[in-house]
């Protein structure tokens, strides 16, 4: 990235006020995962309603971004570093953006849980899983912000964790739906949840390379060990 | 793209007088590609490209030094002609400089000195087909006996092209060949060089960074007479190396 000004100062404010755009996209993401989890936590269903309303605000801003990009690159013909950036501010734009309907997704299913009794252990190990991947979703875009490759390098293996965590807690569900097949309706909710969840940190994994490629102009490799052996389990030990 | 190398220069230094103009430059030039010079005004790609057909030979303040060579031979050994030279290297200038001759004439001089046509059927083809890829045979079919001098400045760039390409050069250098043309023009001047390249070995000089990124393979860009960064033109506009070629593509103050 270039520190030096553009000879046409009107494309260093486009530039600025489309990544502008990002972060406040990020901010009410952010929130979102946090009042989502915090109404799923408190049977809360008022706030897991405010989730789904502001979603509109989050959908609203990507496309205000597409357009401000499609702006850009129609008048600026971006190159080397401009051209990462409108990139990354596009990607980086949809990663927030399906991030967001997760959230909106865990607040509707909030409002079907709040009238099933709760699934013992599960509250706990949603919440650790939330915010965890809330954490990440902070530090790429403080990474984003700062360009800092290592931060974003950092959160990228964070993601393991977060695809263990949504292992163990599958392996629980299966467990409490095979003890009492009453628990079914609820561990379904909260396995979409979890999913959910998980797919979040994909996300959140997904910014944060592109964080990289913004400032590197390469993808990083994919070394990443993927956690998520759910997709070969036929019983609870298994996955 | 063949991997052959067409032209290549080693430590070229180029003096006006007291100017040094070009500062031991080091480039190695594909063969069947179009390579593209980008950078500031001044910083020597003109000079460069005059090199490597020894237009420069023509500028008596001019010196130059180093080792150019065309498929390894040194174009500046005392025994190459630089006249036949040319004939293998053409070029397009910056500024379109027509022969004050008809346009017939404009192109047909030089198949006609290299005995290229066996008769006036065979020139009169190779008129039509050259004016025909300069994309400028419709303007002037009805007009071939007039003076090439009066046509418009983007119609004579464009003679100036189609007299370049109809002695069927090894290589070609141009020289900004868009600067005057209309977008229409310009668009079926670079599909021209992308034509050329099955063939020939083209190099471009341009202001234009986008045509720089559409026509060429490789991209050199130079500074104060330096070839700061060169290579593969789709690295060159995504991911540059040098700070100094980063902030010159992307419009940014050096
Ligand atoms: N005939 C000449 N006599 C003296 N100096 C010259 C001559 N031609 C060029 N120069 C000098 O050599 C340097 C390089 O000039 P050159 O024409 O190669 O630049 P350029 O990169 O082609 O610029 P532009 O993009 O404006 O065409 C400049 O400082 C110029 O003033
Ligand atoms: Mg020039």
């Amino acid at each position: 990235m270039q520190d030096n000004a553009h000879i046409a100062s009107v494309f260093d404010r486009d530039l600025e006020g489309v990544q502008a755009s990002i972060m406040k996209m990020g901010g009410l993401v952010e929130t979102a995962i946090a009042d989502a989890a915090k109404a799923l936590d408190r049977r809360d269903t008022e706030l897991a309603d405010a989730v789904r309303k502001n979603d509109k605000l989050i959908d609203a801003l990507e496309e205000t971004v597409s357009a401000d990009v499609a702006r850009i690159i129609a008048k600026r013909s971006p190159a080397a570093g401009d051209l990462r950036t409108v990139l990354t501010v596009l990607k980086i734009s949809a990663n927030l953006e399906r991030i967001g309907d997760y959230a909106k997704n865990l607040a509707k299913r909030t409002s079907v849980l709040s009238e099933m009794p709760a699934v013992e252990g599960a509250g706990g190990s949603i919440r650790r899983m939330t915010k965890n991947v809330g954490l990440m979703l902070k530090d790429s875009l403080d990474a984003y912000i700062q360009r800092d490759v290592d931060l974003a390098e950092d959160v990228r293996q964070r993601d393991a964790e977060v695809d263990q965590m949504y292992n163990a807690l599958f392996r629980e569900f299966l467990t409490h739906m095979m003890e009492d097949p009453r628990n079914i309706t609820a561990c379904m909710h909260l396995h979409f949840i979890a999913k959910n969840i998980e797919r979040m940190g994909d996300h959140v994994t997904s910014i944060s390379e592109q964080v990289i490629y913004l400032v590197t102009g390469e993808m990083p490799d994919d070394e990443r060990t993927k956690e998520d052996r759910t997709p070969y389990a036929t019983a609870p030990d298994e996955a | 793209m063949s991997d052959e190398i067409k032209i290549a220069a080693k430590g070229v230094d180029v003096f006006y007088g007291d100017t040094h103009a070009i500062k031991s430059v080091d480039v190695e030039i594909d063969d069947k590609a179009v390579t593209s010079f980008i950078g500031p005004s001044g910083c020597g790609k003109s000079t460069f490209l005059r090199c490597i057909n020894r237009m420069n030979d023509t500028i008596d303040v001019c010196r130059v030094t180093g080792d150019i060579r065309l498929e390894g031979q040194d174009i500046y050994d005392k025994d190459v002609d630089p006249v036949q030279l040319r004939a293998r290297v053409g070029m397009v200038f910056q500024k379109p400089n027509p022969f004050p001759k008809s346009i017939y004439e404009n192109v047909a001089y030089g198949p006609k000195i290299h005995g290229l046509a066996k008769d006036k059927t065979e020139l009169d083809e190779i008129v039509e087909k050259s004016l025909r890829r300069a994309a400028i045979w419709d303007e002037v079919k009805d007009r071939l006996d007039q003076p090439g001098t009066g046509l418009s400045g983007g119609q004579q760039q464009r003679l100036c092209i189609g007299r370049a390409i109809a002695t069927a050069p090894e290589v070609l250098l141009m020289d900004e060949p868009c600067s005057a043309l209309d977008p229409i023009a310009t668009a079926q001047v670079e599909e021209l060089i992308d034509e050329l390249r099955a063939s020939y070995t083209v190099v471009i000089v341009t202001h234009s960074m986008q045509q720089a990124a559409r026509v060429s393979q490789k991209t050199a860009f130079f500074h104060l007479g330096e070839l700061v960064e060169y290579g593969e033109t789709d690295r060159i506009f995504t991911n540059p190396v040098d700070s100094r070629t980063e902030s010159y593509i992307t419009g940014r103050i050096g």
